[in-house]
């Protein structure tokens, strides 16, 4: 049961960060790009590593991603 | 007339790639890593016993790599005097419009909740899963929401400044006052008994400093933080 | 199939192509974008690869978090500390690099109003 877990999540990860370097719009791959810190939490959960799997979790998702968003706004909405 | 003709870029690094990944991939299963090493964690998980502390990561970082964990506080310090060199402005307002009085209140009840979970995440950072890094940052997230949601708030300067100048001084006294003791720089001269473990006063000085890399790391992510939402506006 | 899966070396398998793949589709990203915070996105998703792939190569199935309390004292089933102790350290390296990277490519934008590298010629003159 577990190695069928690692499989789908790999699987996931993949499609999820093939999807968020080809977006035409900024703001749509920043969010595909939380999508892989959440799901690299997740894997980190499995593979009990609890410490890294909470700093993954609060510097990863939350402080890498708020910094993309501040680009996004002073850069203004291009392409 | 130039004669450049245009190579599809993306097809080729596409093609390319995907050998070199073939390659990568058969390099690393091809080495025969046996099942049943004897690793150096096991040896150290038996020298956390006489530590007298539950997380084994923590003794880690904290006390068999100390040194490299002040390395890191000064990468910190040095990627937040780029931002602040860059990104600093004197202007007191860095949103256009008031927000929301729904945002508003439940901003100013969310605040002390998060600042209580940072705090207890830092503090019990040697026995559970936790630690002066992610407490840290926790507080400097409950510093951003009350930033986006009130229209002139902003932390002083000078208080930062004071944080992260006493957090980064002790550590280095620590390390010497351990030099004078022991003869080891950041050895463990506060009593650490055995019979301690699991309760929130053992371990020595790991707590403490993981303490004030809490302090350390919060002050500066706030400050991170507050330099990139201020913007001049030409209000 | 359940059963397949979980022996120690096709999970071994699984998270060392699945790790290198996600750390090739990074360095494509990188090398074939032209918006430079898309260039950032990719150095980010290569550096989360390489985590994965360290913490990965150490896992057995039946093992417990490195914590010792009063109920688990016994540590020859626990994962083996010093990789968790060197990711943490990398993870937060790695986000400082990249904000100090951010706010560069913010200050040059406002300077000169370029985001796309191939316009970025300022020094070939």
């Amino acid at each position: 049961m577990t190695g069928f877990i690692i499989l789908g999540t790999f699987i996931g990860l993949i499609i999820v960060s093939f999807a968020a370097i080809v977006q035409k719009k900024l703001a749509d791959s920043i969010i595909l790009f939380m999508g892989v810190g959440l799901g690299s939490v997740v894997l980190f959960f499995i593979f009990k590593a609890p410490d890294v799997a909470l700093t993954e979790a609060v510097i990863g998702v939350g402080i890498s991603s708020l910094i993309f968003l501040m680009a996004l706004k002073h850069l203004g909405e291009q392409k | 007339m130039s004669l450049k003709r245009e190579i599809p870029t993306t097809t080729l690094s596409g093609f390319a790639l995907s050998g070199l990944l073939v390659l990568t991939i058969l390099s690393i299963l091809l080495q025969n890593i046996p099942n049943k090493i004897q690793t150096a964690g096991n040896a150290l998980l038996k020298l956390n016993t006489t530590e007298g502390v539950a997380n084994a990561v923590t003794t880690v970082v904290v006390y068999f790599r100390g040194f490299d964990t002040l390395g890191e506080i000064a990468v910190l310090f040095i990627a937040s005097l780029g931002i602040g060199l860059m990104l600093h402005s004197n202007t007191k307002c860095n949103i256009k419009a008031e927000s929301n009085f729904m945002l508003q209140t439940a901003s100013r009840l969310l605040f002390p909740i998060i600042m209580l979970f940072g705090t207890y995440v830092m503090i019990y950072g040697h026995l559970s899963p936790g630690g002066g890094f992610q407490g840290g940052v926790i507080i400097a997230s409950g510093v951003l929401l009350l930033l986006i949601s009130h229209k002139a708030f902003e932390v002083p300067h000078s208080v930062i400044v004071a944080l992260e100048t006493f957090a980064g001084v002790s550590y280095v006294l620590i390390g010497l006052i351990g030099l004078l003791v022991l003869d080891v720089f950041l050895g463990n001269f506060l009593p650490h008994d055995i019979s301690q473990m699991g309760l929130l006063l053992s371990g020595g000085i790991i707590p403490l400093i993981y303490i004030i890399v809490g302090i350390k790391v919060g002050s500066e992510m706030s400050m991170i933080v507050q330099n990139l939402i201020k913007r001049d506006y030409d209000v | 199939m359940f059963e397949f899966l979980n022996q120690p070396e096709v999970i071994k398998i699984i998270v060392t192509i699945g790790s290198m793949i996600l750390f090739f589709v990074g360095l494509f990203g990188l090398l074939t974008r032209k918006h430079i915070i898309k260039i950032f996105i990719s150095i980010a998703i290569m550096e989360s690869s390489i985590f994965l792939l360290f913490i990965g190569l150490t896992f057995k199935i039946d093992s417990i978090a490195p914590i010792l309390d009063s109920a688990h004292k016994d540590v020859a089933t626990m994962n083996d500390p010093i990789p968790h102790a060197m990711i943490l350290t990398a993870i937060v390296i790695g986000m400082a690099v990249l904000a100090l990277g951010v706010s560069f490519a913010i200050e040059y934008f406002k300077l000169t109003g370029k985001t796309d590298i191939d316009e970025m010629n300022e020094m070939r003159h």
